[in-house]
């Protein structure tokens, strides 16, 4: 005789086929919940727009002193990157911190930019690249974008730092008693004029506007171009008068402090870079000979330590040569001076910004 | 024969489907169903970018050019075509040289000798339809004078105006 | 029937997990949606563009100019953007850091905006 047991019973078979119908339907739906759950390029579309406003609109922190020129063993004291100059000057941006902040040998990508710039509680990749719409600069860091990432694009400008161009006959002594071997010649750089009475400039642009146009010494790079020593000689002109650049020192004068000498060109230093004659490696050692120029760019924060805004400093540079002569020196007369007169003054630069978040 | 035993499973059955259908009836109905489109990400970065652009055109490269941004001399001087294409290549160029496909729309608003605010139609790449998502950004431009805009209508002498630009992706 | 017959009650207890599984799901689903949300929304109802614009504006003008420049902006700002716009320079005191004193106000409704800027 048969017996039912191994069946299942109607009753089961309804409930089960019910609860399954149900279940089916119930899965179903939830694809469709989840399609607008693109969360990942919505969020990476916000933390691209915050690493883009941390980068266009903020100076960074440290403010002072600044973190562009903390050098690679400070660098844990950097908290946060930020290009622009200062609050006031949103998406303007100084050409120091963007090349401080693309340097690839100084912070490595990308621990070194996660809690510095991007932030966030996950370990988001990016790709950060500026570059000028006259493309004389390009600087990218970080991974090639894989699909589905975050973006923003910022328009910029970068303020690029003034340089002075010194044509050396202009500054000649003359009369006898100059007619000598030795030779000073001097460059101010007058920090209370560029810094705090900035009277030249605040009557030409709104006063939130001047750090995108001020020279300032303690910050920005400066640039000393001497050219056409060799007509600067008299009775022997051109380059056989041997012509040798001795030293280049840096006086002080301040109120609290007595004229004085506080640095000297010593050879190699990573803040001094000294050019002769169009050469492309800082000369080892003074002296020198020189035939025509004399180029020397102070890096950005090298006279920070050394100054405040109401110091003069001055750059000496002495020369040497074979015969007695008359010569590039103006140590009789009065120092030249950097100001917004005398030197290439700053300009900015467009240029575009992306991030990229993943 | 039936007997009330065999109907519980069926019962228990029905139970279980209405509450699985009842609660992912209410999940879905008060989930909100935002694409990203929705959420207005898009608008914000052509906003951002517009903005730029206008900030940017209204900062002078130098103290040398007597303070004045390029936006300033180009609605001083009336030179619309400059505009556009000054502003499409700010907000269409990218890092990697590639060219996005924005699109503008420019008015000049300024008030008047009589006091009311007019219009001036500065320029634009596309026609507007009416079908585009389009953001609006604006400007604040400081005048010295109307010079080639006093036919326009500008008040002669120093003035404020209002540069509008609609922006669109095509 | 003596008493209930509780064999059937494990699926309508597969149903309550079912649904509690759901209702979780929901509430990150919401969660996460709302990230993107909040952030562009709130970049774009904030008004900072408008502002700065406004400020620099303000900033940029000198003594001469501003009750012209006032009225410029004032016409315009609640003609196109139903916002208000107002501001007062003032000359500072001889021997302070700073020469002239900027209150700004700015109003569209749902953003207000009150500063007092000294350059």
């Amino acid at each position: 005789m048969l017996n039912d047991h191994a069946y299942l019973s109607i009753d089961f078979l309804a409930g089960m086929t019910i609860f399954m119908i149900a279940f089916i339907w119930v899965a179903t739906m939830i694809p469709g919940l989840l399609i607008s759950l693109q969360g990942g390029t919505i969020d990476y579309d916000a933390v691209a727009y915050r690493t883009g406003v941390i980068l266009v609109e903020d100076p960074g922190w440290p403010s002072n002193p600044p973190w562009e020129i903390k050098d690679d063993l400070q660098k844990d004291d950097i908290e946060r990157f930020g290009l622009s100059i200062e609050k006031d000057t949103p998406n303007i941006l100084k050409l120091s911190k963007v090349e401080r902040f693309f340097c690839s040998t100084s912070f490595h990508y990308p621990d070194d930019y996660q809690h510095r710039v991007i932030f966030g509680d996950r370990p988001y990749l990016f790709n950060i690249s500026l570059s000028t719409f006259d493309a004389t600069m390009s600087h990218s860091v970080g991974d090639i974008r894989p699909d589905g990432y975050g973006y923003i694009r910022r328009l910029v400008k970068i303020k690029y730092p003034s340089n002075s161009t010194i044509n050396a006959p202009n500054f000649r002594n003359s009369g006898l008693s100059a007619n000598v071997t030795k030779h000073v010649f001097s460059v101010q750089l007058n920090c209370t004029e560029l810094i705090r009475n900035i009277t030249n400039l605040a009557n030409q642009i709104p006063a939130y506007q001047i750090p995108a146009y001020q020279i300032n010494p303690l910050r920005d790079r400066i640039m000393v171009n001497i050219s056409n020593m060799r007509g600067a000689g008299v009775f022997h002109p051109g380059a056989n008068n041997g012509i040798n650049l001795s030293a280049i020192e840096i006086f002080r004068q301040n109120p609290a402090q007595p004229f004085g000498k506080v640095r000297e060109y010593l050879g190699p230093d990573p803040m001094v870079s000294v050019y002769i004659d169009g050469g492309t490696t800082t000369v080892p050692a003074l002296p020198a000979s020189v035939t025509d120029n004399v180029s020397v760019i102070f890096s950005p924060g090298f006279f920070y330590g050394m100054a405040s805004d109401n110091t003069q400093l001055y750059i000496n540079y002495t020369y040497k040569l074979e015969q007695a002569d008359n010569f590039f020196n103006n140590s009789f007369t009065i120092p030249y001076p950097y100001d917004y007169n005398h030197v290439t003054r700053p300009i900015l630069k467009e240029g575009v910004l992306e991030v990229a978040i993943w | 024969m039936v007997n009330s035993d065999g109907q519980l499973f069926t019962i228990e059955g029905i139970a279980a489907g209405l509450i699985m259908l009842l609660t992912a009836y209410i999940v879905v109905s008060t989930t909100s169903m935002y694409t990203p489109g929705d959420t207005h990400i898009s608008d914000m970065q052509l906003e951002q970018l517009g903005s730029d652009a206008l900030r940017m055109m209204n900062t002078p490269n130098s103290t040398a050019e007597s303070g004045q941004s390029m936006l300033q001399n180009i609605i001083k001087n009336k030179e619309t075509e400059r505009f556009r294409e000054t502003f499409l290549t700010f907000c269409n160029s990218t890092t990697a040289g590639s060219y996005d496909n924005l699109q503008l729309s420019a008015d000049l608003y300024y008030r008047t000798g009589t006091n009311t605010v007019n219009k001036y139609h500065l320029t634009h790449s596309r026609n507007l339809t009416g079908g585009e998502h389009a953001v609006r950004v604006t400007e604040w431009v400081h005048l010295n004078d109307c010079n080639n805009l006093c036919g326009v209508g500008l008040r002669p002498g120093v003035q404020t105006v209002l540069v509008e630009v609609l922006l669109w992706r095509d | 029937m003596a008493r209930l017959n509780d064999d059937a009650q494990w699926i309508v207890l597969m149903g309550f997990i079912v649904s509690f599984s759901l209702f979780f799901l929901a509430i990150v689903v919401n969660q996460s949606t709302v990230v993107g949300q909040t952030t562009a929304e709130g970049v774009l109802e904030f008004p900072k563009n408008d502002i700065r614009s406004v400020r620099e504006e303000v900033i940029a003008c000198s003594d001469a100019d501003m009750d012209k420049v006032l009225k410029d902006m004032a016409s315009i700002a609640m003609d196109r953007k139903n916002a208000v716009v107002s501001f007062r320079i003032t000359q500072a005191p001889q021997g302070l850091p700073f020469n002239k004193t900027f209150e700004i106000h700015y109003n569209n409704g749902v953003t207000a905006y009150n500063e007092t800027a000294t350059y």
